[in-house]
């Protein structure tokens, strides 16, 4: 049964902003229905969640429901972040690439540069044409939809969180660094935006730092 | 003037909308240009903010390497690679960011080229210090003592970023402006249609007043109608009082007058000589009784016959004119004239005649004629 606290008001549906007559009826008829929605998920570690053969990107969110924010500047290891329960945006985003690659999902790792704010980082999930974000951890839509352009995710993400966006980049994350694959500039022409996706040109594909640390 | 005044305010309110429409449109239109110039004074500000972060990241990098090579601990190895790298991150959102700027975009080329060099000198002497190679590790720091790559780095950061705020001086500028532009197009706005709507409220004010004053005076012109009315109907009033006081005298004096005809008919009738009454031309006019029982003749017969028709008068002194026909010309009186009456049946009967002219204001106008017949010849 879904029994873990709901907050009230916009922010239950992953936005600060809006709370229209129509959502509030869907999320009474929802609520309803929230008595039969699966439990949530207690992660214990990396390996747990590999081993889960239902893993989806919303059984993944689900894990994550009483875990803490905490900012740091790195990523912190998955089962570290695991057993911690608490991290930011990056450690979610960086797990849950790295699970649902695992299970056969095409994702994507977007941070979003926000105006005199943090960076913010999501992780895009192409079949679900939504991102995993770790605001959303503890509200009823766990999932954002958007569409996959990356200029639509960083203005849909800068939107969530009432802030204006300047540039965001899709990045790979590996030996405890961030590469860059694409990045797109809100001044910029959209005309000049990379082709969304991993798999979808060749201007999107990884191509790495132009400043090699290589230690 | 009603039909004119309505035109006017309903020409005004088209005015006043036309003029919200351009007010809205062209506010749009700023917002959306404001929009954009605060987009790109965010932007200048990421500039400047990744370009402090490349050189706090690359100062803390060289910080953690420095210890490292002092230590030989692998938390700083860690540290000064996360810092590294972290300025590698910093490094391709500045260069993404100021990609269409190619004075900063060249600048961007030769800080990559330095940076290279100095990640090529971390990676040296990391891999010196972790072969515990300490003379390869000296000798590395002694060529970076004064840290002369480091320096330039430092001042092309600077000098990136002093262009930067430069830039950002003019974005504001132009963000400032916009917001200006949008207040004062707002505020332009606002006065014109307090303008139009003060010309509508003068517009209906004034016809207010107009009907105002056309109702007073509306209202004078019914109550000096209305005096008039009744000053006309009191004249009236009076009028047909006297009118009727007229008429009552009048049917008195005409009631007297018949009395009177009616008085004289009888006298005259009565009268057992013979009167006739002539005109100036000497035609009986009026005859009585008496001459038709003398004649034979009516009445009728004898009016507007000439009077020697029924009497022959002799004439005077043996002369030839008309003594009836003289006395009427000259206005003087006959008494007891002999004369000879001649009756329808022929016979004669001689008689005396008098004639009195009879006068209308000292002129002649005709003449009584009494006879008198003397003796009964039949």
């Amino acid at each position: 049964m879904f029994t873990g606290p709901v907050e009230w008001g916009p922010r239950m549906f992953g936005r600060s902003t809006h709370f229209p007559g129509l959502w509030r009826g869907l999320f009474l008829m929802l609520a309803l229905f929230g008595f039969l929605l699966p439990a949530w998920l207690p992660a214990q570690t990396l390996v747990e969640l590999l081993n889960d053969p239902k893993m989806t990107p919303k059984r993944f969110a689900n894990y994550f429901e009483y875990f803490e924010y905490e900012f740091s500047a790195e990523v912190q290891p998955p089962d570290v972040f695991l057993a911690r329960k608490r991290g930011d945006c990056d450690d979610y985003a960086c797990l849950a690439d790295l699970v649902l690659t695992k299970k056969g999902f095409e994702t994507r790792l977007i941070q979003v540069q926000l105006a005199g704010m943090v960076d913010h980082a999501v992780c895009y999930v192409t079949e679900s044409k939504a991102y995993l974000d770790y605001n959303n951890r503890k509200v009823f839509f766990t999932l954002s939809h958007c569409r996959p352009q990356l200029r639509e995710i960083a203005q849909d993400v800068a939107d969530s969180l009432d802030s204006n966006w300047t540039s965001a980049f899709e990045f790979t994350f590996s030996d405890d660094t961030k590469q860059i694959a694409a990045t797109v500039v809100k001044t910029a022409p959209p005309k000049d935006d990379p082709v969304p996706g991993k798999k979808a040109g060749p201007s999107a594909q990884p191509t790495g730092n132009s400043v090699k640390v290589g230690f | 003037m009603k039909d004119k005044t309505v035109q006017r305010v309903i020409a005004v309110f088209f005015a006043i909308a036309a003029v919200l429409m351009v007010v809205a449109i062209v506010s749009v239109r700023n917002v959306n240009r404001a929009i954009a110039s605060s987009d790109w004074v965010n932007h200048t500000h990421a500039v400047i903010m990744e370009a402090d972060a490349i050189q706090s990241s690359l100062h803390a990098g060289d910080g953690a390497l420095r210890a490292f090579l002092l230590t030989g601990d692998a938390r700083d190895k860690g540290a000064s690679r996360e810092a590294f790298g972290a300025m590698s991150e910093h490094f391709e959102v500045a260069r993404a960011l100021t990609k269409d700027e190619p004075a900063q975009a060249a600048k961007f080329a030769r800080l990559q080229d330095l940076l290279n060099q100095r990640m090529g000198f971390a990676r040296q002497a990391v891999a010196a210090r972790d072969a515990d190679d300490t003379g390869t590790v000296r000798n590395l720091l002694a060529a970076d003592a004064g840290g002369a790559t480091m320096q330039e780095i430092i001042r092309l950061i600077e000098t990136l970023k002093g262009e930067e705020k430069v830039l950002l001086t003019e974005r504001d500028k132009a963000s400032f402006l916009q917001a200006q532009t949008t207040r004062w197009t707002v505020g332009s706005g606002l006065v014109i249609n307090v303008v139009l709507l003060v010309g509508v409220a003068w517009l209906i004010w004034d016809d207010i007043g107009a009907r105002r004053r056309a109702a007073v005076i509306l209202a004078e012109a019914n109550a000096t109608l209305e005096t008039r009315v009744k000053e006309r109907t009191a004249e009236l009033a009076e009028t047909v009082e006297k009118l009727v006081a007229e008429n009552q005298e009048r049917r008195w004096s005409a009631q007297a007058m018949e009395h009177q005809l009616r008085y004289s008919q009888l006298i005259f009738n009565s009268i057992s000589d013979i009167v006739m009454v002539l005109s100036k031309a000497g035609n009986i006019t009026r005859v009585n009784p008496a001459a038709s029982r003398w004649t034979g003749l009516a009445a009728s017969e004898m009016i507007s016959k000439p009077f020697a028709r029924v009497m022959r008068v002799s004439a005077t002194d043996g002369g030839t004119l008309d003594p009836v026909a003289q006395a009427i010309k000259d206005g003087h009186e006959l008494h007891e004239h002999p004369a000879v009456m001649m009756a329808g049946d022929g016979h004669t009967h001689p008689a005396r005649l008098s004639l009195f002219p009879l006068r209308d204001r000292d002129r002649v106008v005709g003449a009584v004629v009494s006879i008198r017949i003397v003796a009964n010849a039949a």
